[in-house]
């Protein structure tokens, strides 16, 4: 059976996300490049066993630390066409006792009731444990994903998130939208 | 989040989705898609279910190797143990976003929301 979230919307959501889909698609198809989406879609193959491979997790929940700054929510109430393309730092061990959601497109009591339903770092080590992957890597990350207009998530938040990635010796990521 | 991946793995590391809206996710354009019929907030499996969620955790991460190249999807066969309605219903007192709140009032918004012209400002 082909996968079917949608059914898991209510009617007015269903409508928005599946005319985004088309938009994408048709934006990939006509505009390529010009439309911000990379022609051909870039692809690094794994360079070593996922035994073998540090990895990294990045969920778009809008986690952040307690002591970190919030992502802003107030800006996007002000302006709804505007979501905060910045990202987070979570270090590995944080738990949803260390942490906050701001997504106000995401229902936050799932992760804060346990953070590995979006941000699965506890799961994540034990794959470690087991022999599955290499090792967790000592930095996972956050956005927050109602991004409408991608330009400084692209130019910025994601070189930067890529950057650390790299000097933490990340081989593979896992992403995660919530 | 497609665009994001796209700019990790440019970078060299390889990176695969886990996304329970495959359909927007890949029509992005990503190198590595694992696509699963769960519902928003919680998408790798219920809260301290930690079994299922390794399960799912681990069937995404397997993706990373036994891809070969770009627009790699697999559907993930995992079953989410609710009906749609309860699942949707678990968040019925969540306040919508302010865009949905923005477009119920002035639903000709809509295809300003479909065509990517994003108003600077409007309310």
């Amino acid at each position: 059976m082909p996968i079917d979230s949608y059914r898991f919307l209510d009617f007015a959501s269903r409508q928005v996300m599946k005319a985004w889909a088309a938009r994408e698609e048709a934006a990939r198809r006509e505009g390529g490049a010009a439309a911000g989406h990379p022609t051909p879609i870039p692809f690094t193959p794994l360079a070593k066993p996922l035994r073998e491979c540090t990895v990294a997790l990045l969920t778009t929940a809008g986690v952040a630390r307690r002591e970190d700054r919030p992502f802003d929510q107030e800006g996007e109430r002000r302006n709804p066409w505007w979501g905060d393309p910045t990202f987070r730092a979570i270090p590995f061990g944080s738990t949803e006792a260390d942490v906050r959601l701001h997504h106000l497109h995401v229902d936050p009591r799932f992760a804060e009731a346990d953070l590995d339903v979006v941000l699965p770092m506890r799961r994540l080590a034990e794959l470690a444990a087991a022999g599955f992957v290499g090792r967790p890597a000592p930095t996972h990350y956050s956005t927050m994903g109602y991004i409408l207009d991608a330009t400084e998530l692209i130019a910025e938040t994601a070189p930067a998130i890529a950057a650390r990635m790299r000097a933490e010796g990340v081989d593979a990521a896992a992403l995660v939208p919530a | 989040m497609g665009l994001v991946q796209q700019v990790i793995e440019a970078s060299g590391i390889a990176t695969v989705t886990l996304s329970w809206i495959p359909e927007l996710t890949r029509a992005v354009g990503v190198p590595r898609l694992a696509g699963i019929a769960y519902p928003a907030s919680r998408p790798l499996g219920r809260p301290h279910d930690a079994d299922g969620q390794r399960a799912v955790l681990r069937a995404t991460l397997e993706v990373l190797a036994s891809a070969n190249g770009p627009d790699t999807y697999i559907e993930l066969p995992f079953e989410w143990p609710e009906s749609p309605a309860r699942a949707r219903n678990a968040s019925r007192d969540h306040p919508p976003p302010p865009i949905s709140e923005l477009l119920r009032k002035k639903p000709w918004l809509l295809p300003r929301l479909l065509s990517g012209r994003i108003p600077e400002d409007e309310t």
